[in-house]
């Protein structure tokens, strides 16, 4: 039985430069009968669930969706949901205040992750986001004082043009605001996105090195537990529902463009939001495009995922590495280390996880 | 037909200069094609050379020509390559001639290769008739080329012939000039008979066709022969001309040209420069000018998968049949594993016989470092030849080295010059003479080879914005001192990147290989030294970082499928990298010795 649910908001006011999400740009006029279209798939799907533990609310930007639909959303899902289950949703600053935050508070949202990118002017307007920096500060405030179990925020490094002093001035702004979670990725240049049309590129690997280096080292020494390649939480602060993901943990996505798991089979709804409400009208689900992930595939992804965070991966448990051979020498190297059946990598090795698979396991 | 009816003749021109066009208005212009069959071009017969606008393999043509006088001539056109790699092939075809167009463009002048081919007929008594094509363009000169060319061949300006094979201007008056100019042939149609092989060819449902100028006598079909040089014996299963296809015609007699279908397996068996003769009424003598040709340049040939060896094997086999001049034995590498050390007429060759394998064999190769065979003289007096850096002996071991030299030849504007003896100085060259033709200044060198069969010819077109010509035959074998440099990755030896190198280029040679190679060989997880030695001393040193950041930015459950085929490409990538100890090697990197020369590519930049 599935103990995760993912549901996808996809309505935004404006693409961002980085963005290759399923998002709907305006069509707000569409919420309505999407929340039914959503009912609907869940009413479709209930079967799957058992108890959830963890509920997520991404977008687009769900806070589009307002407090009251949200309600609804929740209300809907409430039968199948655990006691104490970790209840997360996705936060533009420019779509909240203190309101809206009490609001979601009482439909049972427990965790708020605040999409902040950059506390830089210009960083942000290169990004082509919607918020200004003191927004940012302001909704972060606001969901502070809500009350929310934990609140998170997202930032991006390597933002084409960033200089080393504003990841600087972006660490001090994330210090003084000393949330309880931080999700801080590296940029990538999605093939059709805005940034990608305009030719921006990456910075070398030494200069990202430097930086993801930098963030981690700060974050640690502020208190923050590094547990995933990105992700950075105050003791008891984790993001129970992503930790689902890297363990492999069967998922279940409703709304359009969602992915779900469930025993060895990946599946995605319709991408279009008219196709998506036109199917579940129809027949209840969406139209998917199924993956079948046989034992080899889902033993590479177990070690895909796993090696992501900083607990150890039980090898009993992921399926043995297709070169068992190379641990011994990675370990030399300082990039892993084995004890009792359990595989971690190194600091350093988390940083070069890509190749530290290619050495372990045959992606192909 | 009586021998004073019988033309011979050839075509020296410079590629581009309009040889085949020449070929094809001859070919319209005496009905031996029809508008309608003309296929532009029809001489070159295979696409690669269509590709690279030049004329790998010779043929002959037969075409009869009503001249002015009012008699009908048969006129054997007999092709010619255009490449110094195939310089014994084509001495062979001229061979077989009595005269040869001396093809120029009005516009561009004489070349070098022309000049060595011009220089060749004139030795072999040839009658040359000028002919300054392209006159149609408006950048043609021809008082100044026309002169020049002349002068070259030491005749009356004004009997150069001025045409433009393109709108067939002229094109009657070559074959006027090459009845009333060229010599008849006059050999014994009863003594016995001799042929000289100018080209061979195989072909799988015939087997070997032989390609010859009858000297004397008649052969027949049926026919039972034998060739000189190699004492093979074989039968004449058919006889004839190609018009311009093949036409069986039962007999060829002294003077002709034409083909013998043999049935043989290999054209090794028939070889360029032999003689054929009766079995039965055998010549005394073989005709004069055979020679044994020898390989000139070789690299190892390694499949990409490894698995494709015994493909690579066969389609060796194939190819030899067809080219008795590619060579080729087994060769283990340990860096590369199991392929094959090749030996080649010279680079064009090389570059042909890879890119058939991949194009027509549809294999992927990896091709180490061309280089030269060696002599040497041991310690204890044995004498070795060495076609592969791996097969030097330790130096303590070795009494001399000789490596072989060309001569060079290269014509230039003046304000080339500096450019080009600069570049043979930097080479090894010694300089030999200089003088000046037409406009223009030859300069003639002797060079090692092993100097040219990197990138020297890039090298002289580049630094002469493309002006430079080039020519060059074998000048022998000179003793140099030469030494073998070693290239460590990651502490150790990468035999596939040795090299034989002059003592003193060593340690400039050692480090800007290093460099190359640190440009080429992308990180890796582990920090990788790259050391060039020369005798077990580390002679220059760079390192490849190791990676420092190599991570899937982010990862939920609507990326899981795309990251995980991430990997999968990145896995693709990776494929097309030779991995050697546990470095990870393009492919380029082996050829990185080519390009020694250049300068890196410095705005690369590496994700």
């Amino acid at each position: 039985m599935v103990r995760h649910l993912y549901v996808h908001l996809p309505f935004c006011a404006s693409r961002c430069g980085y963005c290759a999400f399923v998002v709907e740009v305006g069509a707000l006029e569409m919420r309505d009968a999407y929340l039914d279209g959503l009912c609907r798939e869940l009413a479709a799907e209930r079967s799957r669930l058992g108890e959830l533990e963890t509920v997520y609310l991404g977008g687009g930007t769900p806070t589009l969706m307002r407090p009251g639909r949200i309600a609804r959303l929740l209300d809907a899902i409430r039968p199948s949901i655990a006691d104490g289950a970790e209840i997360s949703i996705e936060a533009n600053p420019e779509t909240v205040d203190r309101a809206a935050f009490d609001a979601l508070r009482a439909a049972g949202v427990t965790r708020v992750s605040i999409g902040a990118q950059s506390f830089q002017p210009e960083l942000l307007s290169a990004l082509e986001r919607g918020a200004s920096a003191d927004q940012v500060r302001r909704a972060v405030a606001c969901a502070t004082d809500a009350g929310f179990a934990s609140v998170s925020i997202d930032l991006l490094f390597g933002i084409p043009g960033q200089t080393w002093r504003q990841l600087e001035a972006d660490m001090a702004e994330v210090r003084a605001l000393g949330v309880d979670h931080i999700s801080w990725y590296e940029l990538e240049i999605k093939p059709g996105t805005a940034l990608a049309r305009m030719g921006a590129e990456v910075p070398d690997e030494d200069w990202a090195a430097d930086a993801y280096e930098m963030i981690v080292a700060r974050l640690e020494d502020y208190g923050y537990r590094w547990y995933e390649t990105a992700n950075f939480a105050r003791p008891g602060h984790e993001c129970r529902h992503s930790i689902g993901y890297w363990s492999a943990d069967d998922y279940l996505g409703i709304g359009v463009g969602a992915v779900s798991t469930v025993d060895g089979v990946r599946w995605r709804n319709s991408t279009a939001l008219a196709a998506y409400l036109g199917e579940v009208t129809r027949a209840g689900t969406p139209g998917r495009t199924m993956e079948s992930l046989d034992a080899g595939t889902r033993r590479r992804e177990r070690w895909m995922l796993g090696l992501r965070l900083d607990q150890p991966l039980d090898i009993a448990w992921a399926g043995p590495p297709d070169h068992p051979e190379v641990i011994a020498r990675l370990e030399a190297g300082g990039l892993l280390t084995t004890a009792a059946g359990r595989v971690s990598l190194t600091r350093r090795g988390r940083f070069v996880q890509n190749a530290v698979l290619h050495e372990l396991m045959e992606y192909a | 037909m009586p021998q004073d009816l019988i033309r011979n003749f050839c075509i020296i021109a410079h590629i581009d200069h309009g040889k085949s066009t020449l070929a094809d208005r001859i070919l319209q212009l005496t009905g031996a094609v029809t508008d309608r069959d003309m296929r532009e071009q029809i001489l070159d017969s295979m696409d690669l050379e269509r590709e690279r606008g030049i004329t790998i393999k010779a043929q002959a043509v037969r075409v009869f020509y009503t001249a002015a006088d009012g008699k009908t001539y048969q006129l054997n056109l007999i092709d010619t390559p255009g490449h110094v790699d195939f310089s014994y092939e084509v001495s062979r075809s001229l061979a077989a001639c009595e005269g040869a167009l001396l093809v120029v463009d009005a516009s561009q002048g004489i070349e070098a290769q022309t000049l060595a081919n011009t220089y060749m007929a004139i030795e072999g008594d040839l009658e040359l008739i000028p002919v300054l094509n392209k006159i149609d363009l408006p950048a043609a000169d021809p008082e100044l080329h026309g002169g020049a060319v002349a002068e070259l061949i030491g005749v009356d300006p004004g009997s150069v012939l001025r045409i433009s094979a393109k709108t067939g201007e002229g094109v009657r008056e070559v074959l006027e000039a090459i009845v009333a100019r060229i010599p008849p042939p006059h050999g014994d149609p009863s003594a016995p008979p001799r042929a000289l092989i100018f080209d061979s060819v195989y072909d799988q449902y015939r087997g070997v066709v032989a390609f010859v100028r009858v000297f004397d006598g008649e052969f027949a079909k049926g026919d039972r022969l034998v060739a000189m040089q190699t004492g093979r014996e074989v039968i004449a299963e058919e006889v004839g001309v190609m018009s311009p296809t093949m036409l069986p015609t039962g007999r060829l007699s002294a003077g002709e040209s034409g083909y013998l279908v043999t049935g043989l397996k290999s054209v090794g068996d028939l070889k360029v420069g032999d003689t054929l003769t009766l079995s039965r009424h055998p010549a005394p003598e073989a005709l004069a000018g055979y020679r044994e040709v020898k390989p000139m340049v070789f690299c190892g040939l390694f499949p990409l998968d490894a698995d494709d060896y015994p493909d690579l094997r066969d389609a060796l086999e194939k190819l030899s049949l067809n080219d008795a001049s590619l060579v080729w034995e087994p060769e283990t590498s340990q860096a590369l594993g199991f392929g094959f050390r090749c030996g080649f007429l010279g680079l064009l060759h090389m570059d042909i016989v890879r890119e058939r394998l991949e194009r027509e064999y549809n294999l992927e190769l990896l091709a180490t470092t061309p280089n030269v065979e060696y002599q040497l003289t041991t310690t204890s007096g044995e004498e070795l030849a060495v076609r592969s850096p791996v097969d030097l002996p330790p130096p303590t071991n070795i009494e001399s080295i000789r490596e072989p030299y060309v001569r060079c030849t290269v014509l230039v504007p003046g304000d080339g010059v500096g450019a080009v003896m600069q570049l043979c100085q930097e080479r090894r060259g010694h300089y030999v003479t200089m003088m000046p033709i037409e406009q223009r200044q030859q300069i003639v060198y002797d060079l090692p080879l092993a100097e040219i069969v990197t990138d020297f010819f890039d090298q002289l077109k580049s630094r002469t914005r493309g002006y430079a010509s080039l020519d060059y035959e074998l000048a022998g074998y000179r003793e140099s001192p030469l030494v073998k440099l070693d290239i460590l990755l990651a502490g150790d030896p990468v035999d596939a990147l040795s090299m034989i190198v002059h003592k003193d280029l060593a340690y400039g040679r050692g480090k800007a290989l290093v460099d190359r190679l640190r440009e080429t060989i992308p990180r890796q997880l582990f920090e990788v030294p790259i050391q060039a030695a020369v005798g077990g001393r580390i002679v220059a040193r760079e390192t490849i970082k190791a990676r420092r950041k190599d991570v899937l930015a982010k990862c939920y459950g609507g990326d899981i499928s795309r990251k995980r085929k991430l990997l999968e490409r990145q896995k693709e990538g990776k494929k097309r990298m030779k991995r050697v100890g546990s470095v990870e090697v393009p492919q380029e990197a082996f050829l990185s010795v080519l390009t020694l020369g250049s300068n890196p590519d410095s705005s690369r930049t590496r994700k």
